[in-house]
């Protein structure tokens, strides 16, 4: 059974609608959820069910292509491309989580809090990662 | 008819009653490559004695964007979103729409046009039913099932007072009645303010249809950023009487940083604001700012309160 693909946006960020589309299917595609062959909604049904501008999505879509993430199928339908069957090597994956991470750091530092704390933190929110933020 | 000439003309969008105006539309509208707006050294004033509102504004519409316009209260949105619509006459500077001078747009031209005014107290004493079929009576085109599926799904009452609907209902009546004749331009002035979350994010997904079906070129004033930033794929910023800038909202949220500190002067981009030691840049040259600057990234209510 395949992993539904589906995307969830912020507003109010500061990391721009089509980015974030952009880094949440690298990080399922990285971690192996959503898999080569897979069908992506239209640009017109994400649309809609986001309700964002449809140049958003076709900016993602096409930039996504263009990294060979994407392979568009005769018609329109957008699918994951091949070569994304299995999960990316692991320190393919630990890079890809490193930049939030350094933020974390920056913010930890920011606010003062002592390494192990941060740790400990982390550490229960990995444990339980349905927990409310 | 004769009451008609006191009117504003969206509010009776038709000099005449002729058919050929709606065949004419049907046959120019897709090959028409005139700007859906062009203003230039737009001057607008209420009084002799006070500031213009408008100070010599130029603002262009392309056809087919979406442009979410931004001001703090009383900068002049509203006033601009009339004087484009050719509701206001200007002191100097020239409006056009579709080609033609704002102020003497032929019937063809207002049957493009959907507005949605952010009050309009004029129908209370006819009911949403008796509304629509005034309208409908003045355009060559009208789409009956999208007024109907709009009229159920936003669970608009159809046979009391307009008068006595709710803030809410009469605003979803008034965006019904701006869709309902296809527009390919759509004014929309705070068309969300009196709507719960959900009746806003079915608006905007009705929005995004009109964009996806029809190409629909859309100005839409609002100050809720959350809405903007899913629609408005560009923003423009008016202040002091003229649009301070209009851009992709992507590419500004990329290209802007806030820079305090030492080093911060020397950004090497566009300044865009002042706050005592905090700069709001465009595009500055990140490589050649020393460490101990202090580099932030921005949102849409940063430009917001930078820009606006």
């Amino acid at each position: 059974m395949d992993t539904p693909i589906q995307f969830q946006i912020h507003t109010g960020s500061a990391e721009p609608i089509y980015r974030q589309l952009m880094e949440q299917l690298r990080r399922r595609v990285a971690a192996g959820q959503w898999k080569a062959g897979q069908e992506l909604p239209s640009v017109r049904e994400l649309a809609g069910l986001l309700a964002v501008h449809p140049m958003t999505i076709s900016k993602a879509y096409g930039l996504l292509e263009t990294e060979g993430l994407l392979q568009r199928r005769r018609g329109l339908s957008m699918v994951i491309a091949a070569g994304h069957e299995r999960p990316a090597p692991k320190a393919q994956r630990i890079e890809q989580l490193r930049p939030a991470l350094e933020r974390v750091a920056a913010e930890a530092h920011e606010l003062a809090i002592p390494k192990q704390q941060v740790l400990d933190l982390l550490g229960k929110l990995l444990d339980n990662p349905g927990s409310p933020r | 008819m004769s009451s008609f000439l006191t009117l504003d003309w969206w509010r009776a969008p038709r000099r005449s009653a002729t058919p050929e105006a709606g065949l004419a539309l049907h046959a120019s509208a897709p090959s028409d490559t005139r700007l859906p707006v062009a203003v230039q050294g737009l001057r607008l004033g209420y009084a002799k004695n006070h500031a213009p509102v408008l100070t010599g504004l130029d603002w262009t519409l392309q056809a087919g964007q979406v442009v979410g316009l931004l001001g703090r209260n009383g900068a002049g949105k509203t006033t601009l979103l009339e004087a484009l619509l050719g509701l206001r006459d200007p002191q100097a500077g020239a409006v056009q729409l579709f080609g033609q001078p704002a102020a003497q747009i032929d019937d063809a031209v207002r049957a493009r046009i959907g507005y949605v005014p952010q009050q309009s107290d004029l129908f209370e004493g006819l009911n949403a039913r008796q509304l629509l079929a005034y309208f409908r009576s003045f355009y060559p085109r009208w789409n009956e099932a999208k007024v109907e599926g709009l009229l159920s799904r936003w669970e608009v009452p159809q046979d009391q007072l307009i008068g006595k609907l709710s803030g809410g209902q009469q605003q979803r009546l008034s965006i019904i009645r701006a869709l309902a004749h296809e527009p390919d331009l759509l004014v929309l002035d705070e068309p969300v303010a009196s709507l719960d979350p959900l009746g806003r994010r079915d608006f905007l997904r009705e929005l995004v249809e009109q964009v996806l079906d029809r190409g629909t070129t859309v100005v839409l004033s609002t100050h809720i950023l959350s809405d903007l930033e899913r629609v408005a794929f560009n923003v423009a910023f008016l202040k002091d009487g003229r649009i301070r800038l209009q851009a992709p909202l992507d590419e500004l949220i990329e290209q802007c940083r806030w820079l305090q500190g030492p080093g911060a002067e020397d950004h090497g981009g566009e300044l865009l604001a002042r706050f005592g030691p905090r700069l709001l840049v465009r595009a500055p040259c990140l490589s050649g700012l020393p460490r101990e600057t202090l580099v932030q990234l921005v949102t849409l209510e940063d430009l917001f309160e930078g820009l606006a």
